[in-house]
């Protein structure tokens, strides 16, 4: 009596359907998906990529090289002679009558090299630290437990030292270099991502699908491995890219201080602000031209984790 | 403090006396308590106390049938479930499963053990790993206990899909493309790819929309008989359990306070808590609503922490006595198969 | 005239419609209810009468026509983004899904961001009393929040400040609307308090919500509420995050408030059983529409409309036998067609007939409405 079929019914419930399947993939496809809309994250993304490529291909674009002191006679230190942006030297020269243009093109390297291996730094250990930490009192019992009290508190007492003393000490105790510059920066993050990993993961162990799992009979490491640290990561993840826009403003910092790398030939954001102070009443443009650079390429990765933060918002996930 | 004699607990020898001869009883606890410590301090921790999540509990649940507990929140019910099946440790008592005592498993026997019972969430998606397509999902199990190579593995999740009414298409999925009454089929057919002998189901339907409950539980009863499950059914929807199971429990403040077969308990209710938990119900005909007397309890839920002395129900009962303050009633059967504490036949 | 008559009443957000056309009418010293599951449009339907929906472009056409200029067959119940019936733009009050978007602030009550796609488009009427809420201005509406309309919501903690003590946010209220000051206003809490059954209210003014179970919390909401004896009071689902025993309690105290100070309420529920016990009529609720509506025993008595009658096949009874099978609505709320093209509920029908997708299903009938071609068949 019931259902003779209904063509018309069909086909437009495939219509509504097929309106609906955008939803598909998983939850990182779908956080992409998400940011591709997001203006936010498309100017990060932009500002991002050509830092990127311009630091891959620096010595390659650059118009001259980065050390060649071939203007130096058009340069008067003394009379505050610097010769501006002019058809052959986009951006002027500085006080050695280096081609400023190719400097700051070669100088995103460094840059990015110092930013990318100092997060990566503290990242990495950051995660370990943290990751114990929440396994251990997630799983490990009494003692377990002990030793994540143990680990935390420490890493409090790491939390209390000021990020940049911290790294003046570091730098400090091993002279300075750029890879004095990136363990530094690196150091100072550890805490921090150790700390958010473990929140990140115990927030996780309470949920219903680790209860799932345990009483599936999954052993505790797998439970770790496989279920806690994959949801976990999403907030660490965009913390890294935050605190990659902090890591190149405290690698400038620490080589403004000058110790950073000393090497002319290499040269890098934030040793070209410091070497441009001393001329800064009679050629400001030479510190603005880092400046400015840092700062774009900081605001573009905080863009970029700001637009990660919202995509990957368990808040906003939870409506889809 | 840990544990509290209880008196009343001769009862337990009782249980082969009790009617249907040919069911064996699955699961069997004795006395069951879960106490959770209250700690206080900064630098040096102690326990000033004990919530008493669950205060001696006993049930027997036959094999095959289903066991409908049924409390409203913080009686224990939630906490009672996951004791059983060893996800929180009880502090004392007893739970065997098919002769096997449960809460002698330790380590990795006890993951073994795991595998012969199952648990159902009453939140679908809070219970699945969002990362995890189905494929994923269902296969961890087996993976996890050594069942089967890769292609049975896959072959078994398809049947599994296919007893809870999931298309195979689904495999790679995940579990935000479903609706909410998918996730939970999704849920029962990972419970019972390890084909458990029992599943304790905590509030399975009280996240899903109505026209969608019906469809869950038609489910679980169809799955009872096609692969031969026992439940342990919690809830707080006294229809729900109703209609679910052949015995009931009814919790309040850690403790049973009656217990008969789900006909009697509705008919014939004699604990006060379950005459007004019943009367308090909302039915969906404005017939019975409009003439339907309503026992209206005081007050709220006691503090676990810290019961009530006597009867724990006596601070909201309407027929309270002074012996209610003074002794705890025993628990008692009062008709065959009919077990209620209470000092008063009502 | 009735008190509160609401028509045509339109919400989208965005390309996705939440509300597509309801209207009803509540009289003053009555109980109306708004019944449907997660996604029908009965919260969002509470909330624009409110006017507590975040402000849409005011493109009121825009619901026609989808937001990336692709074919119109993905815009109404389905957004671009494939917000399902059940996602973003529905109503979100399924118990453990509901994030507490909604939370009143002592003067009234305001509403969090629903989600980062913007607000909603509302068209149609709700006369109150004569005057269109909808295109009322925002300071007129917040005079009339909180003194004619008062509005109560599922989750008693997050709608209530947790910073501050509940005596406070009742004495607020009594401040900004009613002129109460001081001690008067103290006094004047204390009654309300007493007044919802709340026991020892001097001394339960000085706490704060975590202080409170959870029933207490929705008796101090409610307090709130009827803190300045507003005609029309709308409870979303005020029971729904209670136990039973408490539920009964506050139904009980809803249902003494209307009976001695007249005040009409608007029940929005998806219980049935809280219905029958409450409710002097009903609105039947799907995608978006009125299916059915009728006074309370017609309905239970004769449900017309196939989804009413597989709502309430769906329902386990305490007077049905153990292991009775219930007769389900198969499918699930996802599966829809947009009202224009037939009856949203086609799919899921088991008496669709060819008729059911010629074009839209009128809600025909009174004072037992329904919205079903096949109506006459299928008794």
């Amino acid at each position: 009596m019931t259902t003779a079929k209904i063509e018309k019914l069909e086909r437009l419930i495939e219509a509504t359907a097929t309106a609906r399947d955008a939803k598909t993939g998983s939850l990182w496809r779908q956080s992409i998906r998400r940011m591709r809309r997001s203006p936010m994250a498309i100017c990060g993304a932009v500002i991002v990529a050509l830092f990127v490529i311009v630091a891959v291909l620096g010595p390659w674009i650059a118009p001259y090289e980065a050390s060649a002191q071939t203007w130096g006679k058009e340069v008067f230190l003394n009379r505050n002679i610097f010769p501006g942006p002019r058809p052959e030297n986009w951006f002027g020269l500085d006080h050695l009558g280096r081609d400023m243009f190719s400097r700051m093109i070669v100088g995103a390297r460094q840059t990015l090299l110092v930013g990318v291996v100092a997060t990566l730094i503290g990242f990495l250990a950051g995660a370990f630290i943290g990751g114990i930490a929440a396994a251990a009192g997630t799983f490990g019992g009494r003692w377990g437990e002990r030793l994540e009290a143990v680990i935390m508190r420490s890493v409090d007492v790491a939390l209390a030292i000021p990020m940049l003393l911290l790294a003046l000490s570091v730098a400090a105790l091993l002279g300075p270099s750029l890879s004095t510059v990136m363990i530094a920066v690196g150091v100072a993050q550890i805490p921090i991502f150790a700390r958010l990993l473990r929140g990140s993961m115990l927030a996780q162990a309470h949920s219903d699908y680790v209860l799932a799992a345990i009483a599936l009979g999954v052993p505790k490491a797998r439970i770790v491995v496989s279920h806690i640290l994959p949801n976990s990561l999403g907030p660490v993840i965009v913390q890294a890219t935050l605190v990659l826009a902090t890591a190149i403003i405290e690698a400038a910092a620490l080589s403004y201080l000058g110790l950073g790398n000393p090497d002319p030939g290499n040269p890098e954001w934030g040793t070209m602000l410091a070497d441009a102070q001393r001329f800064l009443s009679g050629a400001p443009q030479l510190a603005i031209y880092p400046a400015v650079a840092i700062i774009v390429t900081a605001l573009g990765f905080t863009l970029l984790g700001e637009a990660m933060r919202e995509s990957l918002d368990p808040r906003l996930r939870r409506q889809e | 403090m840990s544990t509290e004699p209880q008196a009343p607990e001769d009862a337990e020898p009782q249980v082969p006396d009790e009617p249907a001869p040919a069911a064996e009883p699955l699961l069997e606890v004795e006395d069951l308590e879960v106490h959770f410590p209250i700690r206080r301090g900064i630098v040096v921790e102690r326990v000033v106390g004990h919530v008493r999540a669950v205060d001696g509990v006993g049930l027997s649940v036959d094999a095959g049938g289903t066991y409908g507990l049924v409390g409203e929140s913080g009686c224990g019910k939630t906490t009672f479930g996951r004791a059983v099946l060893r996800l929180e440790e009880p502090t004392a008592g007893r739970v065997r499963l098919g002769g096997d005592e449960v809460t002698a498993l330790k380590g990795e026997r006890l993951r073994r053990f795991r595998s012969r019972m199952q648990m159902v969430f009453q939140d679908p998606l809070g219970s699945l790993n969002p990362r995890h397509n189905v494929d994923m999902l269902l296969a961890e199990p087996l993976k996890v206990h050594g069942i089967g190579s890769k292609e049975e593995r896959r072959k078994l999740a398809v049947e599994t899909l296919d007893a809870v009414g999931l298309p195979k298409s689904v495999m790679e999925r995940y579990p935000h493309e479903f609706s909410g009454g998918q996730r939970q089929r999704l849920g029962i057919a990972r419970a019972l790819m390890l084909r458990p002998d029992l599943i304790v189901c905590d509030e399975p339907v009280s996240a899903l929309d109505v026209s969608i409950q019906a469809q869950v539980m038609n489910l679980l009863e169809e799955l009872q008989g096609e692969f031969g499950l026992t439940y342990l059914v919690i809830a707080h929807d006294l229809a729900v359990v109703r209609h679910l199971s052949d015995r009931v429990g009814v919790m309040y403040l850690g403790k049973l306070v009656e217990e008969a077969d789900s006909e009697a308990i509705y008919e014939n209710p004699r604990h006060p808590y379950t005459k007004a938990l019943l009367s308090a119900v909302p039915q969906p005909n404005p017939e019975i609503e409009a003439t339907r007397e309503r026992i209206i309890l005081k007050g709220d839920l006691p503090s676990p922490a810290n019961p009530p002395s006597g009867c724990r129900f006596r601070t909201r009962c309407p027929w309270a006595e002074d012996v209610c303050a003074e002794v705890e009633p025993e628990w008692r059967e009062t008709a065959a198969g009919h077990k209620v504490a209470c000092h008063f036949d009502l | 005239m009735a008190l509160l008559e609401v028509e045509d009443l339109r919400v989208a957000f965005g390309a996705a419609t939440a509300v597509d056309g309801v209207s009803f009418a509540v009289d003053e010293g009555k109980v109306v209810g708004l019944v449907g599951e997660s996604g029908c449009g009965k919260s969002v339907t509470s909330l624009a009468i409110m006017g507590l929906l975040p402000k849409g472009k005011g493109r009121k056409a825009r619901a026609a026509k989808s937001r990336n200029g692709k074919v119109p067959a993905q815009a109404e119940a389905t957004g671009p983004e494939g917000t399902g019936p059940e996602g973003a733009a529905g109503d979100g009050a399924v118990p453990p899904g509901h994030g507490g978007a909604v939370a009143a602030t002592p003067q009234g009550i305001a509403v969090g961001r629903r989600s980062n796609r913007g607000g909603a488009d509302v068209s149609g009427r709700a006369a109150f009393d004569g005057v269109d809420l909808l295109t009322l201005p925002p300071a007129a509406m917040r005079r009339r929040r909180g003194a004619d309309l008062a509005m109560v919501f599922q989750d008693p903690l997050s709608s209530l400040n947790p910073v501050v003590p509940v005596g406070r946010q009742i004495t607020e209220v009594l401040e900004r609307h009613r002129g109460l000051k001081g001690d008067k206003a103290v006094k004047e809490a204390a009654n309300l308090l007493d007044r919802v059954g709340i026991p020892d209210p001097l001394r339960r003014l000085k706490e704060y919500p975590h202080q409170l179970s959870g029933g207490m919390r929705q008796r101090v909401l409610i307090a709130i509420a009827v803190a300045c004896a507003p005609r029309l009071l709308i409870a979303d689902e005020p029971t729904t995050a209670l136990d039973v025993t408490i539920q009964a309690q506050i139904l009980e105290l809803l249902k003494d408030l209307v009976d001695s100070e007249g005040t009409a309420l608007l029940m929005i529920t998806h219980d049935l059983g809280v219905v029958a016990g409450i409710c002097d009529e009903v609105n039947v609720l799907y995608s978006g529409r009125v299916v059915e509506s009728a006074p309370v025993r017609d309905l239970f008595a004769r449900p017309t409309h196939p989804y009413t009658v597989g709502l309430l096949g769906s329902i386990p009874r305490l007077d049905l036998g153990t292991h009775e099978p219930l007769t389900p609505i198969r499918g699930s709320i996802a599966d829809v067609i947009r009202w224009k093209d037939g009856c949203a509920f086609a799919p899921r029908c088991d008496r669709v007939a060819p008729a059911c997708v010629e074009g839209e299903p009128a809600l025909v009938g009174a004072p037992h409405a329904h919205r079903c071609v096949m109506a006459e068949e299928i008794a």
